[in-house]
């Protein structure tokens, strides 16, 4: 049972971040390679200025989670944005793209790295401490609890924002049919950037939660994480909330298993071999839907 | 010269292996294979080629040898699994078959000294040996983009389909990419060992994707020539410019993603379109083009050319 | 939906469909589609837009996997062959949208339809290079050879492909509406050069929207609508049809008259 909590919190974690990342995938179809590079870059801004000004729980998160924001429109803004505009066909700007992300995400890592001259940082000057409480047996802290909270609840909220709401239906328009939605009146570049700043916002949610729980994050968390997300994504299946939500509940469990069963360096093939497996045995995912394209 | 090249010896022979790890991934890129498996191949190349010195008593060149023909099969084995992917999801795969490399030699134990890597593996290998393996490798990719050969692979890249049309077996190429994407990777890692008598597991990681990536984005994708200009440049521009070296990542991850933005066909690419357009202004007056002048006609059907106006960049991304 | 009776006295089918057809999901692109391509002669396809034309030209070129039929060239059934093979049999193909190398030299192009089809010896490359040459000529592009696609009109990067194709050496020519965006008076000298080619005896399938042009240039025309073949016949007759000036004319009727 207490595995099962600890499985329930990783996962959260694991599900804020890939959340981002799969919305701005399949919806305005840019895979951000920088989303590992925003995720700690916000952290550690948050951590930063609480270094200087004690900063309580929320605005530490909310710091962390402007950062992000502001960071992920600008990358989509000043270039993604130019290099769609720039490319000729859709195989040249897919590779322009995750190499422009990798080239940005080098950017803010290489700054935490020297600001923190590779050590891992936290949030040892908030006013906020970890409780712990006691139900039925099971240890739970109070970090944990609101983990599991704020994923759960944002991934449901943005599930059923995406499926009701009229502006959802527009960015699942543009996922569909970029040309369609442009005749519906969508704005593709402001609802381009306006995703990114959510993807962000939820990359710089889950970086000051990460450090809340774990106490420390180390730079290269980030490479690690985008990684772990492209598992999750393509685990579900791309266009499919609901799968990523079961595939970070699954990462997490398949983790937690190796952990338990004291074979930890293997944790990592975890999601590299998951990744494998699910593009060999079902490329669209498990919930995703055979892709259609037309020549 | 003789000074000059015993003082920058070791620089010269970074180029050349990192060029080489960087060829291993412009080749299948070059096809429109979104691999990155020669990263994976560089580990396995480097692991098999120290295993095969330090633990079998093999000499330099058979352990090279071993190590980069085992990274070329495993690395076709790999492409037989993979080749219907296409796009980011054939990226991932591979870069996910990098890390695992790097996983399982965390894990291979005595074999291959766990999280610490393997030492002591001092192969024999000169800069001028490098040299010739780099020339042998270069001469057959430039024979790869050179006439026939060179446009058919443009064409599997640039359209599959039309390529299909054309009579090319695209899958064949595809599957062989893979081969020598491995052979070259696995070459590339095998030789940087034994220069460098060791090898961790930390150094198969996403940063080495990365390396290679940038090289090639800032060189040139189109051409081992491309390559070569962006491995002198990662190589050099420290040496030159000490502020560069202070700032390198950031000062890379600008050049990157500026070159991902206005040059996606890197110096390389740059200079060839000027070459072309100055070519072009000298070259003779264009002949009255009949009929190009005229309006489309009035039917209905005839869908305007609706072509984004891209300046011509003559690279291959 | 009347099924085309042969006549006896017709020449040789160098290629045959019988029962073509080409799903997608729910979508009938193409549904059961029968018929032959005379030995010499140039064969013209009309139909309105989305009526499976172009994906009955891919079918015939193993561009789309078929559902269900048959697919004969030169007595051979080679409905089970590999796309690539089937330029190899000496079948091929432009594109609705053309498809060129942008950044290689016109000549490049028309070369590229000689490249997998002949060998690379020093001979052969300059049989190629002559044939590249001729194709060149003959769709009018030769003074051209040294320009990049990217810098050539829509009229001119169609006779660039027409000239890839050309430089093929085909035995069937399928061409997807080589006039596209073309004048009236580069459309009159396509249609020469197609029936130039049908003089040598090189058959050909064309898909083209323009009903004058097709009138004037093909043997036999046969009418699409809904992935079925709905006429088959004589040009003037399949155009007076009520059946296919009701499914297609209707609307165009007016321009072209
Ligand atoms: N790859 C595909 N996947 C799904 N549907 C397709 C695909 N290709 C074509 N279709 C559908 O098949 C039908 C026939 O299309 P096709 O392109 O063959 O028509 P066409 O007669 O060539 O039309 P046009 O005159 O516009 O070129 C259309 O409804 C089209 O939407
Ligand atoms: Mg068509």
């Amino acid at each position: 049972m207490q595995e099962l909590l600890n499985t329930l919190t990783l996962g959260s974690i694991y599900l804020l971040f890939a959340l981002g990342m799969a919305l701005a995938w399949s919806t305005i179809g840019i895979l951000n390679f920088a989303h590992g590079a925003i995720f700690v870059f916000s952290a550690f801004s948050a951590h930063f200025i609480s270094d200087f000004v004690p900063l309580s729980m929320p605005a530490i998160i909310l710091i962390s989670v402007l950062v992000g924001a502001t960071l992920s429109a600008l990358t989509q803004w000043l270039a993604f944005e130019p290099i769609l505009k720039r490319s000729k066909n859709h195989r040249s700007a897919e590779l322009r793209i995750l190499i422009g992300g990798i080239g940005v995400a080098a950017i803010p890592i290489a700054l935490v790295d020297w600001a923190t001259a590779s050590a891992p940082f936290g949030f040892a000057n908030s006013s906020y401490s970890t409780q712990v409480y006691e139900i039925m047996g099971l240890r739970i802290t109070n970090t944990s609890l609101i983990v599991i909270i704020a994923g759960v609840g944002i991934a449901v909220g943005l599930t059923l924002w995406l499926r009701r709401s009229r502006q959802g239906l527009g960015l699942r328009a543009i996922g569909v049919d970029s040309e369609t939605a442009s005749l519906m009146g969508v704005n593709r570049t402001v609802m381009a950037i306006g995703t990114m700043a959510i993807a962000g916002g939820l990359a710089g949610l889950a970086g000051a939660l990460q450090v809340f729980q774990l106490q420390a994050m180390g730079v290269e968390t980030g490479d690690q994480l985008l990684i772990k997300a492209f598992a999750m994504i393509v685990l579900g299946g791309l266009g499919s909330m609901a799968g990523v939500i079961l595939g970070a509940f699954v990462l997490a469990g398949a983790e937690s298993l190796i952990f338990a069963a004291n074979m930890g360096t293997w944790v990592d093939a975890v999601s590299f071999g998951l990744i494998f497996l699910v593009l060999l045995v079902r490329p669209q995912g498990i919930f995703g839907r055979q892709e259609v394209r037309r020549t | 010269m003789i000074d000059w090249y015993t003082a920058n010896s070791v620089v010269i022979q970074a180029t050349m292996t990192t060029l080489l790890l960087a060829l291993s991934i412009q080749l299948p890129l070059r096809m429109g294979v979104f691999s990155f498996a020669g990263v994976g191949c560089f580990g396995i190349g480097g692991y098999t080629a120290a295993i095969a010195f330090t633990k079998f008593g093999m000499g330099t060149w058979t352990a090279v040898a071993f190590g980069t023909v085992l990274a070329g099969v495993l690395c076709y084995l790999l492409g037989l699994l993979v080749h219907k992917l296409t796009g980011l999801y054939l990226g991932m795969a591979t870069i996910a078959f990098a890390l695992i490399v790097s996983v399982v030699a965390t894990n291979g134990g005595s074999l291959t000294g766990g999280a610490s890597g393997l030492f002591g593996a001092l192969g024999g290998i000169t800069n001028l040996h490098v040299f010739l393996l780099l020339a042998v490798v270069i001469i057959g990719l430039a024979i790869s983009e050179a006439g026939r050969f060179g446009r058919k692979i443009d064409t599997v890249r640039e359209d599959p389909e039309l390529a299909v049309a054309l009579g090319i077996n695209v899958t064949r190429y595809r599957k062989l990419t893979f081969l020598a994407s491995g052979l070259i990777g696995g070459l590339a890692g095998a030789v940087t060992t034994l220069l460098r008598s060791t090898i961790t597991p930390a150094e198969v990681n996403f940063h080495l994707v990365v390396v290679a990536l940038t090289v090639i984005i800032i060189g040139g994708s189109s051409s081992w020539l491309g390559a070569f200009i962006g491995a002198v440049f990662i190589t050099w521009l420290p040496t030159v410019l000490s502020f560069v070296a202070e700032w390198e990542p950031i000062i890379y991850g600008f050049v990157v993603a500026l070159a991902a933005i206005f040059l996606p066909g890197g110096i390389l690419g740059l200079v060839k379109d000027l070459r072309h357009r100055r070519g072009a202004r000298r070259g003779s007056t264009p002949p009255p083009e009949e009929g190009a002048a005229a309006p489309p006609d009035d039917e209905p059907h005839a869908p305007e050319p609706s072509r984004t106006p891209v300046p011509s960049q003559g690279g291959a991304l | 939906m009347s099924r085309p009776s042969h006549d006896a006295a017709e020449p040789q089918m160098i290629f045959e469909a019988d029962d073509v057809a080409v799903h997608f999901g729910g979508v009938k692109a193409v549904d059961g589609l029968s018929f032959g391509l005379p030995e010499g002669k140039i064969v013209g396809i009309l139909g309105p837009n989305g009526s499976g034309k172009s994906t009955l030209v891919g079918a015939i070129t193993r561009h789309v996997p078929l559902t269900r039929g048959t697919l004969r060239f030169l007595g051979k059934d080679y409905g089970n062959d590999r796309a690539h093979l089937v330029p190899h049999r000496g079948i091929a193909r432009t594109f609705q949208t053309v498809r060129l190398l942008e950044e290689r030299t016109v000549l490049e192009n028309v070369l590229l339809g000689t490249d997998s089809l002949s060998g690379g010896g020093r001979a052969e490359r300059r049989l190629a290079h002559e044939r590249a040459q001729v194709a060149m000529q003959r769709t009018g592009c030769e003074h051209l050879a040294k320009e990049r696609p990217d810098e050539l009109s829509y009229g001119n990067r169609r006779r660039v492909e027409i000239a890839r194709a050309i430089a093929m050496e085909p035995k069937l020519l399928l061409v997807d509406e080589p006039t596209a965006g073309m004048g009236r008076a580069e459309k009159e000298e396509v249609s020469a050069l197609m029936m130039s080619l049908r003089a040598e005896g090189l058959t050909q399938l064309i898909v083209e929207h323009d009903v004058q042009m097709m009138v004037d240039t093909c043997d036999i025309l046969l009418a699409m609508n809904f992935g079925k073949l709905i006429v088959e016949g004589e040009p003037r007759d399949v155009v007076r049809n009520p059946a296919v000036q009701e499914a297609y004319l209707g609307k165009q009727a007016v321009n072209h008259a």
